[in-house]
């Protein structure tokens, strides 16, 4: 049985597919402004990597903020609960899940079998979220791919007190009129944005291991500050970005097997 | 596009021709017309509100304002005639005028930090949307913005402020404490007005009260029934705003007889609030967000009904009519509100389980202590007794504060996470 799972996010889309339980192929792109296309675009790659037509899909469930308007959907579920699912796929014993998504952030406790028992997400404010750091990596002219490379070799003493990201933008451009170094900037901004997660995680019990998903999650700097907030490892999937389509994936055999767990 | 057009028209008739009196029965002709309810309750709802506006206008007899805990009871017994800013503020939110009033309430220097009932009070009142009061009745206990906004309110309108302190404890000394504060207010009411505490007015205020109660208690012992025969989004509306209003009138007690009937007849004929009821929800804090939003809508199309709210507990015994001061204070000092959290939470496990809940949704309403303060450690406890608790940060009156996108991803995990 062939089915796929199709995450509509606020800045990337994401498709998975199964085939009997085992992935087949993936794929990741931009959302733009369309999400209806978006989810369209990102199935249709999906299904060309693993040489499928739509027609042999037995069900897809849509997750993420666009999943509502996903023609093709079987189902929704939401984001929360496919971030748990994949990430308990992938690490079974994992019990907490961090996601980092572009305009959202989500700290999830899940039991032994995989189960959603507790969550917290970010308010409406976008600190925390991809589309912070995109903003500030626009501010300080940095490749948004190379700020986690750069914030290690940072140093430690630079204190971003905004979380706003507008303010923050602005005491960022300070900040190098001030002549402070980049690195050592986006250093301060990698920790403020953990710190802020951290705490996020301080209203749940947090168990371990732990496993970050989400797009943020490539970015080293911030799952390196993590750690060293939580005093534990924290794992990171091969590639963080498609854990919710995969628990979408996950949810859609489950729902056309009637109900059998993956 | 109708929807539109009727809020458009009654934002005007609320915010512009309040003070007339056939625009008040034109707007209440229209919001009987337009719910079509098969509900005599929320008809005689109506009645209430409207009439209780226009008397309010037309000075007929002199208006108290009270904040909403504030027992009803008490204007009553004085032959005031009572207001409740906090209510109205709910209706202006429900009719989407609560964004103007809150505007000119922050033009006028209210922080948007603020309780967004309080601001939208104010801007109903500096608008001059609300009726003028005499003197102004507000407690301390749960709301920790009421006794600045009613200050302030006193200064605005020149009038008289009485502030009764409810003690976080709620032994002897502190009911002797809050007799002695009603004490006080009723001989400065007699000394600044022509009402006086007439111990036959009052002890029939109380009976009347008492009665309320008993068939509040018949409705809450209804809402027992499997599925839930009534609506929680209608029970944080119009049924707490009589809760909050109407103790001690007529006009209370004929609203809960006639909703004990609605009630009755859903159970009778086994009618529940959905078709599949799946989950049994608590709502918890006497908050709700009032402005047009999909909140409910969501639960009840994955099967979740609100089957009881905390706000509509009934936490209160029945008052002795011949000592009315001391029955109104142990009303105030019952609620288990005051005091430490333990005792909000042991009235929340008793509702869990009378109810049968099988999840609980506690909403934090922004700039409200009470609701922020407690939220996750009743959340804690909750999830200790093995039932799911979601923590949903919001605002009741300030749709600037609503992401319809973020809540409905909190609301549908959580139903997932029940399932």
């Amino acid at each position: 049985m062939i089915v796929s799972g199709v995450d509509i996010g606020s800045l990337s889309s994401e498709a998975v597919i199964l085939k009997d339980g085992e992935m087949m192929s993936y794929s990741i792109i931009p959302t733009g402004a369309d999400t209806q296309k978006a989810a369209r675009v990102c199935m249709q790659g999906a299904l060309e990597k693993a040489h499928l037509q739509f027609e042999d899909l037995s069900a897809t469930v849509a997750t993420g903020y666009g999943r509502i308007s996903v023609p093709f959907a079987t189902r929704t579920i939401t984001e929360i609960t496919c971030h748990a699912r994949g990430a308990y796929r992938l690490y079974p014993r994992t019990r907490t899940v961090i996601d980092m998504g572009g305009q959202d952030s989500k700290v999830i406790s899940i039991d032994t079998e995989g189960r959603v028992v507790d969550f917290v997400m970010n308010d409406k404010c976008a600190a925390g979220t991809g589309r912070f750091l995109e903003v500030m990596a626009g501010a300080l002219e940095v490749d948004l791919t190379e700020m986690g490379e750069r914030s290690i070799r940072g140093k430690n003493g630079i204190v971003i007190s905004s979380m706003c990201t507008v303010f923050a933008e602005s005491e960022v451009i300070s900040l190098i009129a001030a002549g402070c170094s980049k690195n050592d900037i986006i250093r301060g901004l990698h920790e403020a944005i953990s710190k802020r997660i951290f705490t996020m995680a301080g209203k749940l019990r947090v168990e371990r291991p732990i496993t970050m998903t989400g797009g943020v999650a490539k970015n080293r700097g911030i799952v390196d500050a993590l750690r060293r907030l939580l005093k534990t490892e924290v794992l990171v999937p091969e590639e963080p970005q498609i854990v919710g389509a995969l628990g979408a994936a996950l949810s859609a055999w489950r729902f056309a097997s009637g109900g059998r767990e993956q | 596009m109708f929807e539109g057009i009727k809020r458009g028209l009654l934002s005007k008739l609320v915010g512009g021709l309040l003070r007339s009196g056939v625009a008040i029965t034109l707007a209440k002709g229209g919001g009987k017309w337009s719910y079509r309810k098969e509900n005599r309750a929320f008809g005689l709802w109506l009645d209430f509100l409207f009439d209780n506006m226009k008397r309010g206008f037309r000075r007929e007899r002199s208006v108290a304002w009270i904040s909403a805990f504030t027992p009803s009871e008490i204007p009553y017994a004085f032959g005031l005639h009572p207001i409740l800013p906090e209510v109205i503020a709910c209706l202006a939110a429900h009719l989407s005028v609560s964004q103007h009033a809150i505007s000119v309430a922050e033009q006028n220097l209210y922080s948007a930090d603020l309780c967004s009932f309080y601001r939208c009070a104010a801007g109903l009142a500096l608008g001059g949307y609300l009726p003028e009061p005499d003197l102004i009745i507000s407690t301390s206990h749960l709301c920790d913005g009421a006794h600045r906004f009613f200050h302030n309110m006193s200064h605005l309108f020149g009038c008289d402020h009485y502030l009764i302190d409810v003690p976080y404890g709620s032994d002897g000394r502190a009911h002797a404490y809050l007799v002695d504060q009603l004490r006080d207010v009723a001989d400065a009411i007699e000394r600044r007005t022509a009402h006086h505490l007439d111990g036959e007015r009052a002890a029939e205020v109380l009976e009347l009260s008492n009665r309320t109660r008993q068939v509040m208690l018949k409705i809450n012992e209804l809402r027992r029934a499997i599925p839930s025969p009534f609506p929680g989004s209608e029970g944080m509306s119009y049924v707490l705003g009589m809760n909050f209003s109407a103790g001690g009138s007529e006009l209370g007690l004929a609203f809960f007889r006639a909703l004990h009937g609605v009630v009755q007849g859903r159970v009778n004929r086994g009618e529940g609030v959905i078709a599949e009821e799946k989950y049994r929800l608590l709502w918890l804090h006497h908050i709700r967000p009032y402005y047009p939003n999909t909140i409910f809508d969501i639960l009840e199309r994955r099967g979740a009904a609100v089957s009881f709210e905390e706000a509509n507990h009934i936490y209160w015994e029945a008052m002795d009519p011949r000592h009315p001061l001391e029955g109104l204070a142990s009303k105030m000092l019952s609620n288990r509100g005051c005091g430490p959290i333990e005792r909000r939470i042991e009235a929340i496990l008793e509702m869990a389980e009378k109810y049968r809940a099988d999840g609980a949704i506690h909403f934090s309403h922004w700039g409200c202590r009470q609701s922020c303060g407690g939220s996750h450690m009743v959340r804690d406890v909750m999830r200790e007794r093995g039932i799911p608790t979601l923590v949903l940060d919001g605002d009741g009156a300030d749709i600037g504060n609503y992401s319809e996108g973020q809540t409905r991803t909190r609301l549908e995990a959580f139903i997932e996470m029940l399932g």
